[in-house]
């Protein structure tokens, strides 16, 4: 019974020094070039986007108290680490009109594969769930812009 | 003469019903110039077709399909094809490491590159 208490103990201790070790947050705003700031997107869109994409996709993450306890926090650094490798909502202004097609037909087929938002994720955040109408019109949203994008440059 | 006429119409129709088929399934599309065909057929094709096994790769990138899609989608994916060679992604290393000979050489690449690119061109062009 004295050796569980102190393998206890000895857990409780790694997990109080592990919160010492805590990544850099992403929290700079999501900023003056980010897509909602340059495009007029339909409100539910945007909704989506906010909800959905932004924590691991843009400059500004929200971090719930769970999120911020190691060793959660490191997994959510990595996902918006990598995240932001392949797409990020806040620098959508400095991107040529090509780049901004390509992305939209990538949004599309991640959503409508399901790899996005990222299923773990969802699981925790019940609030970045989509549902089958929302992904749809989150799919069609994009074909719909592409269009809109394309038609503007000619 | 009736005849004749019957016998005409079926041999057009059977002419269409074949290129039809053909341009559903077969090679990538038609327009490719040959040296970019031999290319993708050599380095991209088996995995990024309508009967691919590996559903990963035709979901991102099918090349049998890929002319009868909307403009923007098709503008999207030739500058994606663009993209992951200049970045080395395509085809995946662990394929390589496999069968190193469908490995594009830099003047393979170089093609690929301008050609998807001028794809691009073309299609915000029109
Ligand atoms: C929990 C974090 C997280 C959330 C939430 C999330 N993503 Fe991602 N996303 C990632 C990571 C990590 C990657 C890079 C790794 C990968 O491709 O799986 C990525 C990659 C992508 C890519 C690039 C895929 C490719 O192969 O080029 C797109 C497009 C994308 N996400 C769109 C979205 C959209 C749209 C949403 C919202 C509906 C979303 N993501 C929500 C973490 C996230
Ligand atoms: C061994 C099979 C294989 C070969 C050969 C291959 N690919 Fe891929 N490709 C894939 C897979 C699998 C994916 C999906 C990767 C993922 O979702 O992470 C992919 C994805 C892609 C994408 C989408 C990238 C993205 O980030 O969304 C493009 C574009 C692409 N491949 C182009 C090519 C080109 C061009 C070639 C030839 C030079 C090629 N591929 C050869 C398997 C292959």
């Amino acid at each position: 019974m004295k050796k569980f208490r102190i393998a206890g103990l000895i857990l409780a201790g790694i997990f109080i020094v592990l919160q010492f070790f805590q990544p850099e947050l992403n929290r700079s705003g999501l900023g003056d070039n980010s897509i909602l700031a340059k495009e007029k997107l339909p409100e539910p869109v945007a909704a989506m986007l906010k909800h959905s994409c932004f924590d691991c996709h843009s400059n500004q993450t929200n971090y719930p108290w769970y999120d911020r306890i190691a060793p959660a926090s490191w997994l959510v650094a990595h996902h918006v680490k990598e995240g932001k490798k392949q797409l990020n909502f806040s620098d959508w202004g400095s991107k040529d009109v090509i780049d901004k097609i390509t992305e939209l037909g990538k949004i599309g087929d991640e959503v409508k594969s399901g790899n996005m938002p990222i299923p773990s994720y969802v699981m925790i955040h019940r609030d970045a769930k989509l549902s089958k109408e929302q992904t749809e019109e989150l799919i069609a949203w994009t074909v719909k812009f592409s269009e809109e994008l394309l038609a503007k440059e000619e | 003469m009736k005849r004749f006429l019957a016998f005409f119409s079926m041999l057009i129709l059977g002419i269409a019903f074949v290129s039809f088929t053909l341009s559903q399934t077969g090679s990538p599309s038609a327009q490719m110039p040959d040296n970019v065909k031999a290319a993708v057929d050599k380095a991209c094709f088996a995995c990024h077709n309508t009967a691919s096994q590996n559903a990963k790769a035709k979901e991102k990138l099918d090349f049998s399909t890929l002319s009868g899609l909307a403009k923007a989608a098709q503008i999207g994916k030739y500058r994606e094809i663009g993209e992951t060679i200049e970045n080395g992604e395509m085809p995946p290393k662990k394929f390589l490491d496999n069968y190193p000979d469908k490995k594009l050489t830099a003047e393979e690449s170089k093609l690929l590159i301008k050609w998807a690119e001028g794809e691009v061109k073309n299609l915000m062009k029109k």
